[in-house]
């Protein structure tokens, strides 16, 4: 047989094999979950959930034992800060303490008797906040209008006592040094804007493998033998027509996700976006092999589909937190950074968040673009190898 | 308990510390020196590089290098001293939440500090006496008390939701997997047999001994955090062993009511594992339930997760009576109880059904 016929030959197999896999993908109702259902829908479902991305007018009680001009001036100016409501007025600590059990308010402040006396007295004078710490966001609320409350309050009573004759004097003597707050990036602080991206990269890596776990167990139960790789089909022959034909297969389908979870989303919640679709392209390809690799490697190794999932699952929580979006990466322990650099997750999310988020580019993510890489080629690998085996259980 | 393991290592520090920070010092001044040397100083940042320029500040920010900058202006110093209101400026990347807000707390101080230092000079020059200046400063003093967690440890804020969160995930897999397999290893019959044809004495039968195995586990966890990390907590042991019987119950009865829908091996565990995971969010341990949108705040009551969190953080966090967590309670024991609807067709399907792989 020449060699251009056997090229021929292997690449009619490819396509066999791919034929099926895209058969068997359409047909079992598990896969489609995987591949198509989820990977259109979770997004949008997770979008919705953090769409308000902050949280404003916390309800809070107020304490007020002062009963003074200052005190409520302060309660008023609480009252109108975007983050916090001041839902209940009680007696008592004990009072505002039910409310609290009742989680009707979040948090108390408490403002002592001799509040006003002692301003007036040019003492300093104390307001307590007692915060519930189950939730931090709202905590963060209530302490920081406090915090920004009570400043503009005492800046105001220096402003009186400074003596001063023009505002600009005013100005310099309450803040000799201005301040310039610049959040960059993610201006508004969103929540939703910041751990999104990052889920949706990870359903992608989770999808497909769950998927391809899915398939492969699902060849193991049609399949005569029992195995992977059916004994009865002439076309399963080699071990490259078989990782590129189903490889092929998967990729079909991930192309158009990938697409859609890295450029449709985001655009259609209007998460900050920075980055060209030709810059997320170099990204998504070497994420999106180095996935099915990765999922094909997993999907051998692990006999029941079943305990793929059971695996899968269970590791998308830590996944989510090892790419350091929610915990900074610069606190991880080296252990589990070391863990991390399995997964192309850990390096798919840093190389999109850094280029679609924060505007890098290709350039400034080539360290993790090279990681992606050599993923994907170490999968290759490692898929080739685990299916050389299966063909050889096959065969024998 | 890997999942315990693994979130107590991560966020063994409580609060993340010395978070890498840059500084563009244009002015070189030792007021400007010594700015940056407090900075330093602080808990949660470290200052790791100098930058001639934002821009290439900024291009470090996204190298990943550093997560904030403090930009201070040629001339800050001098311009302080005669008055002109100088104005540095703080940059940091909320690309990542929880560690831009950490440098934007040290940043927001300190240059704070640096305000009230020049006025801090004045003062002393003048005569003033060390209260006197304290009050003069700052009218008005904000005492912050953090109940149940006065570190404000993210460690006890997010293992006490996401471990018991994924565990039960875990159980409600591990339940519909275990019957699914009766029926893929066509075992069904068998085992209803020795429960003499009768369903609820072989369900009971099943998952007497899942119960007590998830039960221990959930309970071990239990006290590694109270008993060896030393978490906060102000409810009663009574609460927590409430708790995690609750939390065992409505997670079996979740996964055993999937099956029942749906008696199939493959879907009833992908409805559980997705239900499960979108309950992490649901739950609202990190964004509040109150700051999401209305239907997401009704659907909210159909996750598990979700009662078990406010039952925890009312009785057990907080240490409030159980009374004022009646209704998620209630919804716990609901969810145990949800089996009785499909014990039926349960039956059915285990005594008719044959797999299709």
């Amino acid at each position: 047989m020449s060699i251009f016929h056997k090229i021929k030959q292997a690449l009619v197999d490819a396509a066999y094999i791919w034929w099926q896999e895209i058969r068997q993908i359409f047909r079992d109702e598990g896969i489609i979950i995987f591949f198509i259902v989820v990977p259109l829908a979770y997004p949008l479902l997770y979008s919705w959930i953090y769409n308000n991305e902050t949280v404003h007018e916390v309800s809070v009680a107020v304490v007020d034992m002062s009963h003074s001009q200052l005190s409520r001036q302060f309660i008023r100016d609480c009252n109108a800060s975007p983050d916090v409501e001041v839902a209940y007025y009680a007696e008592d600590m004990d009072e505002a303490k039910l409310l609290v059990s009742k989680q009707l308010v979040k948090g108390i402040y408490y403002i002592p008797s001799d509040f006003a006396t002692r301003l007036n007295r040019m003492e300093q004078a104390v307001i307590s906040v007692y915060c519930d710490m189950s939730l931090m966001l709202t905590y963060k609320a209530i302490y920081q209008t406090a915090m920004t409350e009570s400043q503009r309050m005492g800046a105001g009573l220096r402003m009186k006592l400074a003596g001063n004759y023009t505002d600009r004097e005013d100005a310099v003597s309450v803040q000799p040094l201005a301040v310039d707050d610049v959040p960059i990036f993610n201006p508004s602080g969103g929540y939703g804007s910041c751990i999104l991206p990052a889920v949706l990269m990870l359903v992608l890596q989770q999808t497909l493998a769950l998927g391809i776990g899915m398939s492969a167990g699902t060849s193991r139960e049609r399949n005569r033998n029992g195995q992977l790789i059916p004994d009865d089909d002439k076309h399963y022959g080699g071990i490259y027509r078989i990782v590129g034909g189903k490889a092929l297969a998967y990729a079909m389908i991930y192309a158009v996700m990938a697409a859609y979870l890295s450029m449709v989303v985001p655009r259609l919640f209007s998460f900050p976006m920075l980055a060209h679709w030709d810059d997320l392209l170099y990204i998504m390809i070497p994420y999106v092999l180095a996935c099915i690799f990765f999922g094909m490697t997993v999907s051998c190794l692990i006999r029941y589909r079943e305990n793929v999932m059971l695996l899968m699952v269970f590791v998308s929580l830590p996944l989510l937190f090892l790419s350091g979006v929610s915990w900074p990466q610069a606190s991880i322990p080296g252990v589990w950074q070391g863990i991390s650099w399995l997964f192309p997750s850990t390096f798919g999310i840093r190389a999109y968040i850094r280029v679609n988020t924060m505007g890098a580019t290709l350039g400034q993510v080539l360290p993790e673009l090279r990681f992606l890489w050599i993923q994907a080629a170490v999968y290759f690998s490692a898929a080739c190898l685990v299916y050389g085996h299966q063909l050889r259980i096959s065969r024998r | 308990m890997l999942t315990g393991l693994f979130f107590t290592s991560l966020l063994s520090d409580g609060v993340p510390l010395d978070l890498p920070v840059g500084v563009v010092d244009l002015d070189n001044s030792s007021t400007s020196r010594s700015l940056v040397r407090r900075l330093d100083a602080f808990q949660n940042s470290r200052v790791v590089a100098h930058y001639p320029s934002v821009t290439a500040a900024r291009n470090a920010i996204q190298e990943n290098e550093i997560y904030a900058f403090l930009y201070i202006p040629d001339g800050m110093a001098e311009d302080l001293l005669a008055g002109r209101q100088p104005k540095v400026s703080y940059y940091y990347s909320m690309a990542s939440l929880m560690a831009g807000s950490m440098v934007m707390k040290d940043l927001k101080t300190i240059t704070t500090l640096g305000s009230a230092g020049v006025g801090q000079a004045t003062m002393r020059a003048k005569g003033y006496s060390p209260e006197q200046i304290q009050t003069a400063l700052q009218p008005v003093r904000i005492d912050s008390h953090q109940i149940g967690n006065p570190e404000g440890s993210y460690n006890v804020y997010l293992s006490t939701a996401f471990v018991p969160g994924i565990m039960i995930l875990f159980m409600m897999l591990i339940s519909a997997y275990s019957l699914g397999m009766e029926l893929k290893f066509e075992t069904s019959k068998e085992w209803l047999a020795e429960a003499d044809g009768n369903i609820i004495v072989a369900i009971l039968g099943k998952f007497f001994i899942h119960f007590i195995v998830f039960l221990t586990v959930v309970l071990l966890f239990q006290y590694y955090i109270y008993g060896v990390l030393g978490f906060p907590r102000m409810g009663s042991v009574w609460n927590i062993l409430l708790l995690c019987l609750l939390q065992v119950a409505s997670s079996l009865g979740f996964g055993i009511f999937a099956f029942g829908l749906m008696p199939s091996l493959r879907m009833s565990m992908s409805i559980c594992s997705l239900w499960a995971v979108l309950s992490i969010s649901v739950a609202g341990s990190t964004f509040p339930v109150m700051g999401m949108d209305a239907p997401i705040q009704a659907l909210s009551w159909l996750f598990p997760l979700r009662h078990y969190f406010m039952v925890y953080e009312v009785t057990v966090f907080n240490g409030f009576p159980l009374i004022n967590a009646w209704f998620h309670f209630v919804a716990l024991i609901g969810f145990a109880l949800l089996p009785c609807f499909v014990v039926s067709k349960i039956k059915n399907a285990m005594l008719t059904y044959v797999y299709i792989p």
